[in-house]
């Protein structure tokens, strides 16, 4: 017996701009507080969707504790006003959370479980810095040289694969310069317009003088982390943070971030039911392992096994979101599968517009589903790296 | 009864290098200070302030004792704050030297100025009577100068300076505050120009100046003969003008020619014509730069007058006078150099013979006494010895013939004949038991003996001055364990650098047994810095050497009995420390009843510089610390803290933080003159054993971190060594420092009792100690003085 699987639309995906960690906008701004806004965003979007007949909220998350934990997909919901039939589940797959909980939604449509689901993705760099506020580490990591890279540091993992790979410093910054050119100029243009949520930042602060507590009120429009003015000299003079003689920067790895991003999926009935239009077709989703130490690499071995399964060539992708957690594994992917670098990132990546860790899958969702419309464009694929060694590819068509 | 004058607040005007650099001390000492200046054009008023604030914490060595300090300074501007003036007790006045620019402002601030306020003046040079004079009547009598030197928090020399009308208890009241409060050494100066430190220090760089232009000098050679090799600061001559910057030097040389004119040696209060050419091509010396010296990549270059350009510094002193320099005898020296026909010997006796005639003639005029200007010239220009110590050392008649003699050979620079008391044929010395001598007064005037001088037990010394130290109880060849009769003992090590070997750890363990029988507590005080720098590595080296790794763990086993009998003495122990406090140092600080540690301390667990970890009880109280910080929340927190104070042998750049980084408990005191020290320590002994003091109970429940703990920090580890930012051995060395920290391989939330923690140290020590790499450190360090990193 084979599984006739249903399809799967993308019918709206909406996110927040994001903020600086651990000092821009959002620095007070709780993770569940945004995820909620955008999950009453996409809800929103399609009038009179019976919110009742969502079956699921997925929300990935990588550091699941403190201010996002608890199952922070559950109170978002809650804390969203929405009914309390909906339910919610928290996903950790570290920086593919949020690509991995679109993925994990696609299937219960797919199976047929459900018409209706929410993906989504949030994360306070700010509030969470990253591994989170309690270390421990297992003993056993240390007995054997192939599990010492579970204990590297992201930034060695990409001086690993810079060294490896032969991806030069002057590479990785120029790479870092076009990230930040493309993002503002994109910004410039407004094509980020149309995903954006705008966040009111409400902030309660202590006049130390008339002895008042002054509740603020602004609006957070733009992401914070695009830089026109930046310079391949300002770039150069920075010193390696993770090796002394290494090449990874502050200035070629992605922003500490904090953001969030949600994405609204349906099955064709239900498109017809609510005369929903929709703005892309979920088509594949792959998720593969790599040496831990060289985690980088992992969308090297992730994006063929998507484009299989889609059935599609490498040449037929329009636009890949390719996570810039590093330019050092950015350039090292692209290098190897003779990725297109015009199609790479068209609205600058991650080193411009930040890495809120767990949310990014979602925000880079709302981004490839808007650019590809826009554009009129086809195909277009999501990917990244994954900590401790992961590489996961969603391979998405615009409608 | 007298009140006593509180220093409530105090208001430094002027955000200057100066200004802010005192408002950063006084800040350091917790008072409480608002720092002005003029009004920012745009933006924020106190912008100028806030300004120089933030290049104050870039400035090296920092002037805060620790980050946070800057907070303390309140900014304040001369348009909207000056009603903030009414609230101090103390206003110092630090903008630049320029009569109209004062007189404007002590016009602006005088009357928002609460009377009962001193007012007083940072000036290096101006006259307090004409500073004076711009002042309202009534305020006259609360004014007078306060002349920090550069940089305030380390120079210990401030000149105070009475006005005409200033009352004599404003000069005793800020003479107390500026000695106990801020730990200054004060020298009471007479408002004559450029008073006495900047008038003496000033001509000797003149007088220097002058004769390595006759003597056709390179200024390089002039630098090295001029500094450490005659007791002088490194810097010497052109490179403390660099600091200072050539700009302000010529300042202050205008000051002297300006006001000064009758001054015998007033032809040569002149910048040479080639120093004037480079402050005006704005080569002013370090700041800018390029001055006298300026560097080229790594090299380091030196104006060359004669030529007109910059040249490779390369300056030497002759093989023939560098060994009349190295002879022990000062009377020898004097004469070698005079008799040498080496230009060098010849320049270094022309000048040492200018400066003695200069400081002879000008002396009753420019101070109270001679040991004054001694001490003026030693802690303002860094001198180990003052110009009259240097004299009464050469042999005083000797010396008096050959000024005379050259003199009337017309050599000198100035023709004025010595003063009656220098040439007096009775006369061997200045300074003396009894005092110094007072060419005002014509007789020898001893040291002060008020209460605030009493409580220097221990003063620094001029040449024939000898301490007496108290009445010996016991000794051997480590230590010495004596009284003042006060009950108290004191415990002063005998070794060089006072290194902790065999024959101090076994003194220390004696003189508390001896303590406990017989006194009432015990400080542990060097009668000179520094503290202790640590084990003494000769001896660990030499069981090494013998592969006597038993006796080696025997000695370990006996440092921390040592320490272990600092901490449950039956008798209050206090550390009293001044300077560096290093290792097996650190860790009797540690287990000390209190510390008292001046404000000048440099502590810090440093083994690991030479391949070990601390085993004197170091490691174990640390992870006591942090399991008690912790109070039942996460522990690994202050673990973290502990393990990157050891593993990075981090050395505090203050007694404040030593404290900052675990080193010093919230009960240790950080006093800031380091005169007090031993006084305030006795006192806190007294003070203990008055209220019935009973050591700590021995710990049996530390909670530690365990197997979880000692991976999260091999995590650490491991991405230093993958980064190469450390080195395998370094790796191994952390490891074990980590392991020590959370209480060994146990289970996490393990309690263990303190004996464990010291097993622990003990047994990773020696295993560190067996390896190669460890050995090739100390052997190192013995050799070089400075850690191998392998």
């Amino acid at each position: 017996m084979t599984l006739k699987t249903k399809d799967v639309y993308i019918v709206s995906a909406l996110r927040t701009p994001v903020g600086k960690a651990p000092r821009g906008a959002l620095r007070n701004t709780r993770p569940d507080d945004l995820l909620a806004l955008v999950l009453k965003s996409v809800v929103n979007s399609v009038p009179n969707l019976d919110a009742n007949e969502i079956g699921d909220v997925i929300v990935g998350c990588a550091m699941p504790e403190a201010e996002q934990g608890m199952n922070i997909a559950r109170i978002s919901v809650l804390l969203a006003g929405l009914p309390h039939s909906l339910p919610g589940i928290t996903v950790n797959r570290f920086c593919s959370s949020g690509l991995q909980a679109i993925s994990y939604a696609a299937d219960k449509i797919r199976l047929g479980e459900a018409d209706v689901m929410i993906a989504a993705g949030t994360e306070s760099m700010s509030l969470i810095p990253m591994m989170g506020h309690k270390v421990v580490m297992n003993p056993k990591v240390f007995e054997s040289n192939e599990n010492l890279g579970i204990a590297f540091g992201m930034g060695i993992t990409a001086e690993k694969v810079a060294s490896r790979w032969n991806v030069s410093r002057d590479a990785q910054d120029a790479f870092a310069l076009e990230s930040h050119r493309r993002a503002a100029a994109a910004w410039q243009a407004g094509e980020f317009n149309s995903e954006i949520v705008p966040v009111e930042v409400e902030e309660s602060v202590l006049n130390p003088e008339s002895m008042t507590i002054k509740t603020t009120k602004t609006n957070f429009l733009r992401d914070e982390g695009p830089r026109a003015d930046s310079t391949l000299e300002a770039l150069a003079k920075l010193k390696p943070v993770f090796s002394a003689q290494g090449s990874v920067t502050a200035g070629n790895s992605s922003q500490m971030s904090d953001g969030a991003a949600a994405v609204l999926l349906m099955s064709e009935d239900a498109l017809k039911r609510y005369n929903a239009r929709p703005m892309a077709r979920f088509v594949s989703y792959a998720i593969a392992g790599v040496p831990p130490d060289i985690m980088g690499i992992g969308p090297k071995e992730a994006i063929p096994r998507a484009l299989k399964m889609a059935g599609l060539n490498q040449n037929q992708l329009d636009w890949i979101e390719l996570n810039e957690a590093f330019a050092a594994q950015s350039l090292a992917v692209m290098n190897d599968l003779k990725l297109d670098p015009s199609k790479v990132n068209p609205l600058g990546g991650a080193i411009a517009l930040g890495h809120p860790l767990g949310a990014t899958g979602a925000i880079r969702m709302a981004t490839l589903a808007h650019g590809l419309q826009r554009r009129k464009l086809k195909y277009g694929m999501i990917t990244m790296c994954v900590g401790t060694g992961m590489g996961a590819a969603g391979i998405f068509e615009s409608l | 009864m007298e009140q006593t004058f509180l220093f409530k607040k105090v208001a430094v005007l002027g955000a200057g290098v100066m200004g802010a650099q005192i408002a950063a001390h006084l800040a350091n000492a917790n008072v409480e200070v608002v720092l002005f200046d003029l009004p920012a054009k745009d933006g924020d008023k106190n912008g100028t302030v806030k300004k120089a604030l933030a290049s104050l914490q870039k400035l090296e060595p920092t002037p805060f004792s620790v980050k946070g300090k800057v907070n303390d300074i309140e900014a304040a501007n001369y348009e909207t704050d000056l009603s903030k003036l009414t609230a101090c007790s103390l206003i110092i006045e630090a903008i630049s030297e320029r009569m109209d620019w004062k007189a404007d402002l002590y016009a602006k601030v005088s009357p928002h100025i609460s009377s009962e306020a001193i007012f007083a003046t940072n000036t290096s040079g101006l006259s307090l009577k004409a500073l004076s004079e711009k002042l309202p009547a009534d305020l006259r009598n609360r004014f007078c100068g306060v002349h920090f030197f550069n940089p305030p928090r380390y120079m210990s020399l401030v000149e105070i300076i009475p006005g005409p009308a200033t009352h004599s208890t404003v000069m005793d009241n800020l003479e107390a505050f500026l000695t106990t409060v801020l730990g200054k050494s004060v020298v009471r100066a007479k408002d004559t120009p450029n008073f006495i430190a900047n008038r003496i220090g000033v001509f000797s760089m003149l007088a220097t100046l002058h004769h390595a232009g006759k003597f056709n000098l390179g200024f390089d050679e002039v630098d090295a003969l001029t500094g450490p090799s005659i007791g002088r600061a490194k810097s010497a001559t052109y490179r403390t003008a660099d600091v200072v910057g050539l700009d302000t030097f010529g300042h202050v040389v205008k000051t002297m020619s300006d006001t000064l004119p009758d001054d015998p040696w007033s032809r040569i209060f002149v910048l040479p014509d080639w120093m004037k050419a480079l402050i005006e091509k704005g080569a002013h010396g370090q700041k800018t730069g390029a001055g006298v010296y300026k560097k080229a990549g790594k090299e380091i270059l030196v104006f060359d007058a004669a030529k007109g350009e910059y040249r490779p510094s390369a300056g030497t002193v002759a093989a023939e006078v560098e060994s009349i320099l190295k002879l022990k005898n000062p009377s020898e020296k004097m004469q070698k150099l005079r008799e040498c026909n080496h230009p060098q010997a010849q320049f270094l006796w022309a000048v040492f013979r200018d400066l003695f005639h200069y400081c002879a003639v000008q002396a009753e005029s420019i101070c109270h006494n001679l040991r004054d200007l001694d001490f003026a010239v030693r802690w303002g220009f860094g001198w180990s010895a003052g110009p009259f110590e240097t004299w009464q050392a050469a042999g005083w008649q000797q010396i008096a013939k050959w000024i005379q003699d050259d003199i009337a050979a017309g050599k000198t620079l100035a023709a004025a004949r010595l003063p009656d008391w220098a040439t007096d044929g009775k006369r061997t010395s200045v300074h003396s038991q009894e005092g110094s001598f007072s060419p005002a007064q014509n007789k020898i005037v001893p040291r002060p003996q008020s209460a605030l001088y009493s409580r220097q037990l221990y003063p620094e010394l001029l040449l024939g001055e000898t301490p007496v130290y108290g009445k010996t109880l016991w000794e051997n060849e480590g230590v010495r364990l004596w009284t003042t009769g006060d009950g108290i003992g004191i415990l002063s090590f005998k070794s060089k650098m006072h290194a902790i070997g065999q024959e101090v750890l076994d003194g220390v363990i004696k003189a508390v047994g001896y303590a406990e029988n017989h006194l009432k507590g015990l400080v542990v005080w060097q009668t000179e810095p520094p503290f202790s720098a640590g084990a003494n590595l000769a001896q660990v080296s030499g069981l090494l050497a013998a592969k006597n790794y038993s006796a080696a763990e025997a000695m370990v086993k006996t440092f921390q009995d040592a320490s272990q009998s600092i901490k449950y003495s039956m008798v209050p122990t206090v550390a009293a420390v001044s300077g560096l406090a290093l290792g097996g140092g650190c860790e009797f600080v540690m287990h000390s009843s209190r510390a008292v540690v001046a404000l000048e301390t440099y502590m810090g667990l440093v083994e690991a510089g030479v391949g070990l970890i601390p085993a004197g009880g170091g490691c174990k109280e640390l992870a006591i610390r942090a399991a008690q910080s912790a109070r039942g929340g996460n522990i690994f927190h202050f673990v973290k803290m502990a393990f990157e104070t050891i593993a990075m042998a981090q050395v505090s750049r203050s007694g404040e933080h030593a404290r900052e980084l675990g080193l010093l408990r919230p009960s240790d005191m950080v006093v800031f003159n380091p005169n007090e020290l031993l006084h305030i320590a006795k006192q806190q002994a007294i003070s203990m054993s008055e209220s019935g003091y009973r050591p700590p109970l021995r710990p049996k429940d530390i909670q530690v971190t365990g197997k979880g703990g000692i991976a999260t920090l091999k995590m650490i580890i491991v991405n230093m060594l993958e980064g190469k930012f450390i080195s395998e051995h370094d790796a191994a060395i952390a490891e074990r420092t980590a392991t020590v920290l959370c209480g060994g391989h146990v289970e996490g939330g393990t309690t263990v009792h303190e004996e464990w923690l010291l097993e622990l140290e003990r047994s990773l020590f020696v295993e560190l100690l067996k390896t190669e790499k460890t050995q090739a450190r100390i052997d190192y360090m013995l050799k070089n003085g400075k850690p191998l990193r392998n």
